[in-house]
């Protein structure tokens, strides 16, 4: 086990190091104009060109890059070229909002796609024709379609939560829940129906196993085959599916935040990149994908729980 | 085209937002987080400041963040007029290059340091020796010298009409001089106006808290007893959080604003930018066709400018031929009217041009500017000039235009005081002026401006005639800025400002 966490670890490390080069190519050859971005447009030539040296974007590529490694390495991130904030720091007030939003809202799909799941897999019928065309329904509706209508309903109509969010640094967690209520839905929404799909298969393809017949003819309750046996090997199909969802809400959130003004990850990612504050949007990457990584991990360890198979190959 | 399920419920969902939202009107209750004789004043801006140091300060969306921290030497009325602020006094000598200033004096600094003369010397030198984004209002500045404790006296290197104008904007934001240029200010303000942050509920890029500062020398100035500035660059959620009533102002679109208004929120409208296209290469680099004038009044006649404007910003602005606005001074009527949408008379000055058959032009495009380039696409085309648009991003928009890259493009620039407006797209030294395009007849006319004192509004009318003779630009309309408020306050808007200032707002009655 711990040589399968080890290789895991290692392999997630050589991709942290592929990916920060490659993104840093990227910004690399969009980088031109950022002295001029910064110092606005009324700075003179002679102006722009020492902000550059300043910046050390004068400077060949491969430079650049081992220059901010070397600090990476030790933690220390720099501060974002247009705020003067520490990009840590920036990181820091953020992360916890996407990632609360992001956490949340997968739990409660994991939740809820297994009950419906299991319960159109087990009961067919209307259920199982109402989970079938919900989730045609929930995956073509587009999240921020979802979004305006839920605003527009509960928080301008109704009045029941705020319209954008009011999280502040100190905030208690009334504010976090009533902010965050409304896009959780909203992702919820656009993502139970999938996960409950793949669950749905998963169930009726172990339903059919020689397995349930044997253990049916034990006598066992249908109940205990159920959530002991079927569940469990229907689990692997709907863990990848929930982790797929986690790392493309990660990226998707960022629409989400916008509209409900939420301090989190997206906005800060959008900005960057369009203005090309370069230690902050390598902060951004680096943070995403460590989470990515992490989840990843952790999918498989699950997975390797449940399924003792996994592990020895 | 098939039409299935996918399009069938985003269609669906899409009828339902617009059911939901117009039955918004009829919603009795008035939205609002207060009602008459609030206390505390809650605002969108679209744009986020860099950060609290003066230096970093700019024109445009986010200078009301920094007066509600910092006063400045100088104050704008909403009607353009100037007033005192720190400073009580001031007055050129016969030759336009000296500026004596009185300061207040019993003013105090957030960190308790006194406003004197030798604090607003630290603050100028301070500003010109930064270079921050608007460094450009202290070109003219040579050296400021303290004469006593509450007089400066300013010299300017050469005379600079606009530069009084400047002290009420980022040149003239006072901060402590203990604090100019440390990562403390740069946090968090250190001024003296009226209002003072409260760090523990403000974060960067989301939301700024201030606080009635006590003692402040002019109550007039300080009407509500919290301000916060909510940061939304977004458009859908600046609409949300006017109509749900968690702000009281925003700037929104025409096509928001309708929504707005259903939700009972009041327009204060002004107008701030034209939008039209930059003729940069008049003299032919790029484009030679572009040297020849008939071939840019060609440009201008070409524009049905009347439903642009409808189409584009339904109908919000009024359609012009000059790049000056009527509140400059420099705006002269006959001159509206001169290039009415006429596509034969464009037709017939390119033919005498000697482009019957017509030219290419590149034009960039770029996020917000897609529809206008099309609608530009179209209509050039039909008098015969093939329109070709490269996507910029966003972001490489300016550098590109001041690198020169482009012959035209189309674009919105604020319509500021007349010298402002010169050196931003007319004289050599222009951003906007990238190939440094002049003639001797023009230069004569800029230099009666930038000697003209307080003459120099009415000198600029000859500049704005000539440009707009010569077609330097084929500006299309001037636009109305929709600034939205809810029922508890009130808002004057601001002259040749994208927002109001922090001074023009106050609790309804």
């Amino acid at each position: 086990m711990l040589t399968f966490i080890l290789r895991r670890v290692a392999a997630g490390i050589v991709v942290l190091c592929a990916i920060s080069f490659i993104t840093y190519v990227l910004l690399y050859f969009s980088s031109a104009n950022i002295a001029r971005n910064i110092l606005g447009e009324f700075a003179s030539q002679d102006q722009v060109a020492a902000k550059e040296v300043a910046l050390g974007l004068d400077q060949p590529l491969m430079t650049r890059f081992f220059a901010w490694a070397g600090h990476a390495i030790t933690g220390d991130f720099g501060t974002s070229w247009f705020t003067a904030e520490p990009v840590v720091h920036a990181l820091e007030n953020r992360l916890p909002v996407t990632l609360t939003l992001v956490v949340v809202a997968i739990v409660l799909i994991a939740i809820c796609a297994t009950l419906l799941g299991m319960a159109a897999a087990v009961k067919r019928g209307w259920i199982d024709r109402v989970v079938q065309t919900a989730a045609v329904v929930g995956d073509a509706i587009p999240g921020f379609v979802i979004a305006i209508v839920l605003v527009t309903l509960f928080a301008i109509q109704l009045k029941l939560f705020p319209a954008t969010s009011s999280i502040v640094p100190g905030a208690g967690a009334d504010v976090w829940i009533a902010s965050l209520a409304l896009p959780v839905i909203a992702l919820l929404i656009n993502g139970v129906t999938g996960g409950a799909q793949q669950i749905r298969s998963a169930v009726i393809k172990q339903l059919e196993k020689d397995y349930v017949r044997t253990l049916r003819s034990r006598g066992i309750s249908e109940r205990e085959i159920l959530f002991k046996h079927v569940l469990r090997s229907a689990a692997p199909a709907g863990l990848t599916v929930l982790s797929l969802q986690f790392i493309g809400m990660l990226g998707g959130v960022v629409i989400l935040e916008q509209i409900f003004a939420l301090p989190g990850m997206g906005a800060l990612a959008v900005q960057s990149t369009t203005m090309g504050d370069i230690p902050l949007v390598m902060g951004v990457v680096l943070y995403t994908v460590v989470i990515v990584i992490i989840v990843n991990l952790l999918v498989d360890l699950i997975n390797g729980w449940l399924n003792p198979k996994v592990r020895v190959s | 085209m098939k039409f299935g399920p996918k399009a069938a419920s985003v269609a669906a969902i899409a009828a339902m937002t617009i059911a939901l939202s117009a039955c918004g009107g009829g919603g009795g209750t008035p939205a609002g987080p207060a009602a008459a004789g609030t206390t505390s004043l809650t605002l969108a801006s679209l744009q986020d400041l860099k950060s609290f140091d003066t230096s970093v300060a700019h024109i445009g969306h986010t200078m009301p963040i920094f007066q509600t921290a910092y006063d400045s030497l100088i104050q704008r009325l909403p009607d353009g007029k100037l007033a005192p602020m720190l400073a009580t006094k001031w007055e050129y000598n016969a030759d336009n290059t000296v500026l004596t200033v009185s300061l207040r004096t019993g003013v105090t600094f957030s960190d308790g340091a006194k406003f004197d003369a030798a604090a607003a010397k630290a603050n100028l030198d301070y500003f010109k020796k930064a270079k921050g984004s608007d460094a450009y209002q202290v070109a003219s500045l040579g050296s400021v010298d303290v004469v006593d404790d509450s007089t400066i006296k300013i010299t300017l290197a050469t005379p600079d009409p606009a530069f009084e104008y400047y002290l009420t904007q980022a040149a003239g934001l006072m901060g402590s001089p203990k604090a100019l240029g440390t990562p403390e200010m740069a946090a968090a303000p250190d001024g003296t106006g009226p209002y003072v942050m409260d760090k523990a509920s403000s974060v960067v890029g989301s939301q700024y808290v201030f606080t009635k500062r006590e003692g402040y020398w002019n109550a007039d100035l300080q009407k509500f007893a919290k301000v916060t500035i909510k940061i939304l660059p977004d458009l859908t959620a600046r609409t949300n959080a006017l109509v749900s009533g968690q702000i009281d102002g925003a700037l929104l679109d025409p096509k928001t604003g309708k929504q707005a208004e259903a939700a009972g929120m009041k327009l204060n409208s002004s107008q701030v930018d034209w939008q039209g296209l930059l003729l940069f290469d008049r003299d032919g680099k790029i484009n030679p066709e572009l040297a020849n004038v008939k071939v840019r009044q060609a440009i201008n006649f070409a524009f049905d400018r009347k439903t642009i404007l409808e189409q584009q910003y339904l109908g919000q602005g009024t359609v012009t031929d000059q790049v000056f606005g009527p509140e400059s001074g420099a705006y002269v009527e006959g001159l509206e009217n001169k290039y009415n949408y006429d596509p034969a008379k464009a037709k017939s000055l390119l033919a005498e041009a000697g482009y019957a058959n017509g030219f290419t032009l590149k034009l960039p495009s770029f996020t917000g500017y897609e529809a206008i380039v099309a609608v530009i696409t179209q209509q050039l085309g039909d008098v015969g000039i093939k329109v070709e648009s490269v996507p910029v991003p966003n972001a490489n928009v300016v550098s590109d235009f001041a690198a020169g890259k482009f012959a035209v493009a189309p674009f919105q620039l604020y319509q500021g005081e007349p010298w402002v407006a010169i050196n931003q797209m007319i004289s050599t030294t222009a951003l906007y002026n990238p190939f440094k395009a002049t003639t001797p007849e023009l230069q004569a006319m800029i230099d009666a401006v930038h000697n003209g004192g307080t003459n120099s509004a009415e000198l600029a009318k000859d500049v704005n005639t000539y440009v707009t003779d010569n077609a330097w630009f084929a500006p299309l309309y001037r636009l109305n800025q929709m600034y939205y408020t809810s029922k508890a306050i009130t808002v004057t808007p601001q002259l040749q400002q994208a927002v109001p200032s922090i001074y023009n707002y106050a609790p309804a009655k």
